[in-house]
């Protein structure tokens, strides 16, 4: 499945809790051009939420979540 | 067509709005410049910078208040210091209210004459967040927590999974398949609000397990954003997600997680604001829940569990704010062999840095660290293995003045202390 997505950035979140996760999130978005994609990787549960909800508040895209175990492996989109 | 407002302008208006007597009275000439705050104030201590101290900050905000409202500026403008606000000094003050105050109240217990400069410099950051100066980082975390409800069908179900996932590490830790973690209950004593993430519900879920307690997990988290940008709208709509939850599930009680500022806003402005509505429901830190199940026998523990030394860090919003002082440290009695306790403490307990949103600028690390200083201090002098804090702001901050300045100890939250230290019982009341 991840193959399908390109990303310009990836991250690795793990191990880093609330509100770390969207703190590194908002600051890695400026990094990508627009219609860019962050694929990041955390182990928070809370970022199940967080995240999609950071996005839509920001204006940007929650493209897809995965789990392999504990890992969540997400890919957010930059839409402006 | 009407001429756009000039950011100067627009602030100006903003402080007029938030204009009340208790700012007025904390901006007026009730501070004589004694200087006794100066040193009371973590940011100072740790760089020994003047311009940082509590009254050098206020004091740009307050003579911009005084340029609007002291009568003797008309005539002495000289004298009493009054000044016109500029944009230059709009990004002055987010250095002042953002970057160089966590809004600790420490100051405030030590002015002889109560002067309130928190509130001047919380004033300041609710301006500066009108106009669009506040740091981007709180003003995104707090619109995420009101997006997370207006989006609950999105995310509800990946968090129902988590929970359940959750649920399933709980009955094998206490070895009983029927343990739960209950979400959307109605008629449940407690609705328990923790934070994102599972560090904040495991350790609360054990110990009502084995307090055979009636409670339900919120589907929404603790922390208030918008409290850090003094912004009464977000604020409140966040806030407002609890109570309509609290109210739709009928609970008798609302628990919040260890989170200082979350409990400081629910426990202390959430009834002003929703004054007109029922409150059929208290509300009360987990801290509280843990000394009433210890005080009352409803759980058993043992502080062999937890052989090491351990220090206690008042959060300042439930220490200073909030005065939950004896709380911790009857727990701690309980649950640990050998407390230290840090000194100063209690309502003269140094803030660690991390408060007032500043965990959450990454910018600002590096003054946030070295704020951090007094603090680092205090733990290394006690010479315990673990720091205690039940605020997760504090344990964020303690953990990177742990590492920054070598301190070696194990930060922890009490309710993982208290799950430690638990004799089970099998969920039995």
């Amino acid at each position: 499945m991840s193959e399908t997505i390109k990303a310009d950035l990836e991250l690795n979140l793990q191990g880093l809790m609330c509100p770390l996760p969207v703190v590194k999130i908002s600051q890695a978005i400026k990094n990508v051009p627009v219609g860019g994609v962050i694929e990041a990787t955390a182990t928070d549960p809370g970022v199940m939420a967080d995240i999609p909800a950071w996005a839509k508040s920001t204006g940007n895209e929650m493209l897809k979540v995965e789990k392999e175990g504990k890992v969540i492996r997400f890919w957010v989109k930059r839409l402006k | 067509m009407e001429e756009q407002k000039t950011v100067v302008e627009q602030a100006k208006e903003e402080l007029e709005k938030r204009f009340s007597r208790t700012l007025a009275v904390a901006a007026s000439n009730l501070c004589v410049h004694c200087g006794l705050c100066v040193d009371q104030c973590h940011y100072f201590v740790a760089t020994r910078d003047p311009n940082i101290s509590p009254v050098a900050k206020a004091e740009q905000v307050r003579r911009v208040v005084k340029g609007e409202h002291d009568w003797l500026r008309r005539i002495f403008p000289w004298w009493t210091g009054a000044k016109e606000l500029t944009e230059e000094d709009l990004d002055k003050w987010v250095e002042a209210a953002f970057r160089n105050c966590s809004m600790c109240q420490r100051c405030v217990v030590n002015c002889p004459l109560g002067v309130d400069t928190p509130l001047v410099l919380a004033t300041a950051r609710g301006v500066l967040t009108a106009v669009g100066k506040a740091p981007e980082i709180l003003v995104q975390l707090a619109d995420a927590a009101i997006a997370r409800e207006e989006n609950l069908e999105f995310f509800k179900d990946f968090y129902l999974e988590q929970i359940k996932e959750l649920e399933a590490e709980l009955q094998k830790k206490v070895g009983d398949p029927e343990a739960r973690i209950p979400v959307g209950v109605e008629g449940a004593r407690f609705l328990y609000v923790p934070l994102s993430g599972a560090h904040t519900i495991m350790p609360a879920a054990e110990i009502f397990y084995h307090a055979g307690e009636s409670w339900t997990l919120s589907m929404f988290e603790a922390a208030n954003y918008g409290i850090f940008l003094n912004d009464p709208v977000r604020s409140k709509r966040i806030t407002e997600r609890i109570i309509r939850e609290a109210e739709r599930l009928k609970v008798q009680e609302i628990i919040i997680t260890e989170c200082g500022h979350a409990y400081a806003v629910s426990r202390w402005e959430a009834p002003k604001w929703f004054k007109d509505q029922p409150w059929n429901f208290r509300v009360r830190s987990i801290l509280e829940v843990m000394d009433e199940y210890i005080q009352t026998g409803r759980i058993q523990v043992d502080k062999s569990r937890n052989p090491f030394s351990v220090t206690y860090h008042d959060s300042c919003n439930l220490g200073r704010n909030s005065g939950l002082f004896d709380e911790p440290r009857r727990i701690l009695a309980a649950c640990v062999e050998d407390f230290r306790e840090m000194t100063p403490n209690r309502e003269r307990n140094y803030c660690c840095g991390g408060g007032g949103g500043l965990v959450a600028i990454p910018e600002w690390q590096d003054i946030r660290l070295e704020a951090g200083k007094p603090k680092a201090d205090q733990i290394r002098a006690t010479g315990a293995e673990a720091v205690v804090a039940s605020c997760d702001n504090c344990r964020h901050q303690l953990g990177e003045i742990n590492e920054h300045y070598g301190l070696n100890v194990r930060v922890m939250g009490m309710a993982e202390l208290v799950a430690n230290a638990i004799v089970p019982n099998n969920g039995k009341k």
